[in-house]
């Protein structure tokens, strides 16, 4: 499916990697590497460099932590935004909330897309997308309240309420105005979700591409594979990728990560495998 | 009637297309002189991939390949693929005299030797009449190791030319 996010058009075939770009002091991956605003705009300026079609600006961990007003969280990201948005025009720009407030304040600033991480918790994102004529990606947590970890949550099929939630937020972004092409639906790895639900998920996210919706798949480092390969935070890129392949070689659409480069190559490598992309190169026995 | 040699690589067919084509430059010359050959094309090639590269060739310059009563001939063939270290056959010291051969009288391979040096020169009999030297060449290089040569002889200079002997005279 053609997607249309914010002012940018990808093919249907097109693969995208969103890359995650934190102001924030405390995010699990980084801890705070770019909480400085300079440090943040100079990883955007490398993942550009390195193919990011989409960098993720998140003002607020999801984990939970020391509460952030929207007052705060529009204070570390809006003037952000639009600094990117005046230095890389071509660059998709997509802001990590929740909340309709920052959301409309990241729109005028520049953004392309609103992320919302945590399943539709504020009832008008969907409106401030339509308004703005953003893409806004519909996730999976299960009903569970903005920054809060799963307990004891399980369900009946995971895959099967994944899908049904985030078709309902889909339809729902459609219903409030939102462009077909521009709703992006993701069973958000982890969130809501113990490590057997994330396991299965991934293990089951075609069924996802089969709804038609493109799918993104936020996997990057996430506490389920540092469970299932018994890896610290730091260790986790090989089993990031593993299951980066498993999705690819479904349909996913959209990475968000924070290996851009490697990411990168597994996604062209598997979509290749797929029959989706043409080597870049070929000539070997063939010349 | 026009002429056109070309070479059998496989890198031409659409079905084994790259992102960034490798072979871009002999594409040009290939499409380029299978374009002189008029609408109805005749192909000639040792075997079926090199009449598979001929009819795509001539399919994507929007002509039809014909067995008879044709506008022009497309002639499928190519010199020795053991020309260097990384050629697919690995280089046979032998094989660029026989190429240096091959130029002057693409009819006089030994077909033994052909075969040992990876050449595919059994569509080069109809090229009987006809010398590069005469011939617009498009292309005449070895990018990876094996020979290739694209060709055009027009109405006029294969008109005058007399059958050249072969081999066997």
């Amino acid at each position: 499916m053609t997607l249309q996010l914010g002012r940018h058009a990808f093919g249907d075939n097109d693969t995208l990697m969103m890359a995650i770009v934190n102001r924030t002091p405390d995010s699990f991956f980084d801890k705070g590497a770019t909480w400085a605003e300079d440090a943040a705009f100079a990883r955007v300026a490398d993942v550009v460099a390195q193919g990011a079609e989409i960098v993720d600006i998140g003002g607020i961990k999801a984990a939970p932590g020391v509460d952030i007003s929207p007052a705060e969280e529009k204070a570390r990201v809006v003037d952000f935004v639009a600094r990117v948005r005046a230095e890389w025009p071509g660059l998709v720009i997509s802001v990590d909330t929740w909340r309709a407030e920052v959301g409309a304040a990241v729109c005028e600033a520049g953004a392309d897309v609103l992320n919302d991480a945590w399943g539709g918790a504020d009832p008008e994102l969907v409106d401030v997308a339509a308004e703005w004529g953003v893409g806004i990606i519909c996730t999976h947590t299960g009903g569970v309240t903005p920054r809060t970890r799963p307990y004891r949550i399980e369900y009946d099929d995971v895959v099967a309420a994944a899908i049904a939630d985030t078709v309902a937020y889909a339809e729902r972004a459609l219903a409030a105005g939102v462009a077909r092409e521009a709703i992006v639906i993701d069973p958000a790895h982890d969130f809501g979700k113990n490590t057997f639900h994330s396991l299965e998920v991934t293990r089951r996210i075609g069924e996802m591409v089969e709804t038609g919706w493109p799918v993104l798949v936020s996997l990057s480092n996430k506490d389920f594979v540092g469970e299932t390969l018994g890896l610290d935070v730091g260790d986790r890129l090989t089993g990031t990728l593993a299951a980066t392949a498993v999705c690819a070689l479904a349909g996913a659409r959209i990475y968000r990560v924070h290996q851009v480069v490697e990411t990168r190559q597994t996604v062209d490598m598997v979509w290749s495998i797929a029959g989706r992309r043409p080597p870049l190169r070929a000539i070997r026995g063939l010349q | 009637m026009s002429t056109a040699l070309v070479p059998g690589v496989l890198a031409l067919l659409p079905e084994y297309a790259s992102i960034e084509d490798p072979v871009a430059d002999l594409r040009a010359a290939c499409l380029a002189a299978t374009g002189r050959l008029g609408p109805c094309v005749r192909v000639v090639a040792s075997g079926a991939s090199g009449a598979r590269v001929g009819a795509a060739l001539v399919a994507a310059v929007g002509g039809t390949v014909v067995e008879s009563g044709e506008t022009g001939t497309l002639v499928v063939a190519n010199g020795s693929a053991r020309r260097t270290e990384k050629a697919p056959g690995h280089l046979d010291e032998r094989a660029e005299g026989f190429d240096v051969a091959l130029r002057d009288d693409l009819t006089s391979a030994d077909v033994g030797l052909a075969a040992e040096l990876w050449a595919d020169v059994a569509a080069l009999a109809a090229l009987a009449g006809h010398v590069l030297a005469d011939a617009e060449v498009l292309f005449d290089d070895l990018p990876f190791g094996v020979q290739y040569w694209v060709a055009v002889w027009g109405l006029e200079t294969v008109a005058e030319q007399p059958p050249r002997p072969t081999k066997a005279d």
